[in-house]
């Protein structure tokens, strides 16, 4: 879809508006984050860092929605195999950030890898309802399985300190906690951001344009989906693997189709195929929850208003919104070039 | 010293039989929910999401008026009246407005997602979070050929499979039927042979939700009636609407009958919480064999 409306010069400056926003919300954010470290908050920091985590399970929706043209309804399944391998590993292996991560990346890419050969015998809507099946299964399972803590979930993931290098970051410090999210998500931002502009994202976007024609330019559209599937899987199950550094448990609500569903109403409301609007939505969606959260506990209704809303009224989202605004304004001050 | 067959005849008789007849009353509510899902998809290519939560509102409505004081027998053709209104409305405010984009597949998902997420909220609120249970309203039980059955369910068997029936006759047997197949097959050239098309997709999408109200009717007096019922027991018509084909009458009927049948007698020898990824591994298979689902589509048969 994008690559037939947009000729080929034109799509560098396209993404110009769109790391644009990216530059305005890392640095907005990292103002904010200042400000809650010297107010000494821990409340809002939490709340925060939680976003962020909920951001990187939405950017494996996007890659997947907005770049391969899949819509997968239990993208959770991926963000829970994450945050339960590095609980079990946080909690009875070591306490090491790296390890814990390490460990989530092999066990997402070779779950990853057999998830991907299921779903990916199908497409459209047969493909949403196989991943919502998927998830639903494993987390009916986790549900019942006694040795993962069954409908308590896992609890009792100590603290840990994460040693980066050059510093050390203790994940009970808030503010210390928030910033290592923070840098993460960005990072995984312009990681995808640039996967997306490469040659390996271009084939996705093909793929999403019209998936028969890909094989005469000589791609293989199934071993592109496999990788973008992997890829997903992988970014989820990153975000994921933060989550019990964060509240030192999990649960097996984290596998429901309400995690899932939420991923996906965060990319539509947030701006499907840019992969920063997800991040946006996340931060957007978890504020409105909260503040609507204190007069009502209906915020489902207002949330599910909001997106129908986006899907009829604003189908590209609050970024895709913007961006044709913020696009003509950069091009502007360029225009002497 | 028993012998073994009559050891048999006894495990088959008061274990494997009651089972398959369990199975078989909740076999034809998937059913009636599986054939609204599939009939939507194979007239409109619709995914209703929303299709659990119209089950639950038929429940709700059930438990709600039924506490008024209405018999259950009334309630049994009054709900699924009242649920054609809100179909019928929801096909024309939501499906309608995304039905010309070029993504409608997803977009109709979405939209009746969010709209699902919206009425359970609704339900939540107005009925409270709280598991409710409506009386039942047939007591008692029937033994037939040494099998003891308790007689609602004996009920639920019979009218799930007369209503499959007068579903099937509907469809394939009148003239209203032979529209909506025409309009499933080529809908520009049914419109132009003087089918009412529009009225044919709204009305059709209403029979659908109507249906998913009845098997909430029916399926109250057994399982409890709370908001989220409908996730639950979405996720088992979903499967069996793909893997008898999405928008195939047959294949909703064959496939319902026979994973609810391995689901029942599998928990017999596997713990329950196992039965779900069988079903589940059962529907990948089919898939790899034949994505299509067992049987073809509506209007193309």
């Amino acid at each position: 879809m994008l690559i037939d409306r947009a000729p080929a010069p034109t799509l560098p400056r396209a993404r110009d508006a769109v790391h644009a926003i990216a530059v305005l919300f890392f640095t907005a954010a990292l103002a904010l984050g200042a400000l809650g470290w010297w107010a000494g908050d821990s409340f809002y920091l939490r709340l925060a860092t939680e976003a962020l985590i909920f951001a990187g399970l939405a950017m494996s929706v996007d890659i997947l929605l907005g770049y391969t043209g899949l819509l997968s309804l239990g993208q959770a399944l991926w963000f829970g195999v994450g945050a339960y391998t590095s609980a079990v590993i946080l909690r009875d292996v070591a306490a090491s950030f790296w390890l814990a991560m390490g460990a989530t990346l092999v066990v997402t890419t070779l779950a990853g890898t057999v998830g991907g050969l299921i779903a990916n015998r199908v497409k459209g809507v047969y493909f949403a309802l196989i991943t919502f099946g998927l998830a639903q299964v494993v987390a009916k399972v986790v549900y019942n399985t006694r040795e993962l803590g069954a409908s308590d979930g896992l609890i009792g993931v100590p603290e840990i300190t994460i040693p980066l290098g050059f510093a050390t970051v203790d994940a009970a410090n808030p503010a210390g906690f928030f910033l290592l999210v923070l840098a993460l998500v960005a990072l995984l931002y312009a990681g995808l951001a640039y996967l997306m502009d490469a040659p390996f994202g271009r084939t996705l976007i093909a793929i999403r344009a019209n998936e028969k024609r890909v094989p005469f330019l000589g791609f293989n559209p199934l071993v592109h989906r496999m990788l973008a599937y992997v890829l997903a899987a992988n970014v989820a199950a990153l975000a994921g693997a933060l989550y019990p550094m964060l509240r030192g448990f999990v649960s097996p609500e984290l596998l429901f189709f309400q995690t899932s569903g939420n991923a996906v109403i965060t990319v539509i409301v947030g701006g499907v195929g840019t992969l920063i609007g997800p991040v946006v939505g996340s931060v957007l969606l978890t504020a409105l929850r909260s503040v609507v959260g204190t007069w009502t506990e209906h915020h489902l209704i207002v949330i599910g208003v909001l997106f129908m809303l986006s899907v009829v009224v604003m189908p590209k989202g609050l970024v895709g919104a913007v961006r044709p605004w913020l696009q003509r304004r950069l091009s502007g001050s360029e225009s002497p070039r | 010293m028993r012998s073994p067959m009559a050891e048999f005849l006894d495990y088959t008789q008061f274990v494997l039989a009651p089972q398959v007849l369990n199975g078989l009353s909740l076999g034809v509510a998937v059913i009636l929910m599986a054939l609204g899902l599939t009939i939507i998809f194979g007239l409109l290519d619709v995914i209703n999401m929303a299709h659990g939560e119209f089950y639950a509102i038929g429940a709700f409505l059930a438990l709600a008026l039924g506490a008024l004081g209405l018999n259950f027998w009334i309630l049994l053709a009054l709900v699924p009246l009242l649920m054609v209104p809100l179909g019928w409305l929801t096909e024309r405010a939501l499906i309608q407005r995304v039905f010309h984009s070029r993504e409608r597949h997803i977009l109709t998902l979405l939209l009746t997602f969010g709209f699902g997420m919206i009425l359970e909220d609704v339900l939540k609120l107005v009925f409270g979070a709280n598991t409710q249970k409506p009386p039942m309203p047939i007591t008692g039980g029937t033994e037939i050929l040494g099998v003891f059955l308790p007689n609602y369910r004996l009920f639920l068997i019979l009218f799930g499979a007369a209503l499959i029936l007068a579903v099937w006759v509907a469809v394939f047997r009148t003239r209203l039927g032979a529209m909506v197949r025409a309009a499933a097959y080529d809908k520009d050239m049914a419109s132009s042979l003087g089918v009412p098309v529009r009225a044919v997709y709204s009305g059709t999408f209403a029979f659908g939700v109507a249906l998913a109200g009845l098997s909430g009717v029916l399926l109250a007096p057994i399982y409890s009636v709370f908001p989220t019922m409908g996730r639950d027991f979405i996720l088992m018509a979903f499967t069996v609407v793909i893997v008898g084909g999405m928008g195939s009458i047959q294949g909703a009927v064959v496939a319902g009958i026979l994973l609810t049948q391995v689901q029942a007698i599998s928990s017999l020898y596997i713990s329950p919480v196992w039965t779900d990824p069988l079903v589940f591994g059962i529907m990948v298979m089919v898939l790899m064999v034949r994505p299509q689902g067992l049987f073809g589509r509506l209007g193309n048969a």
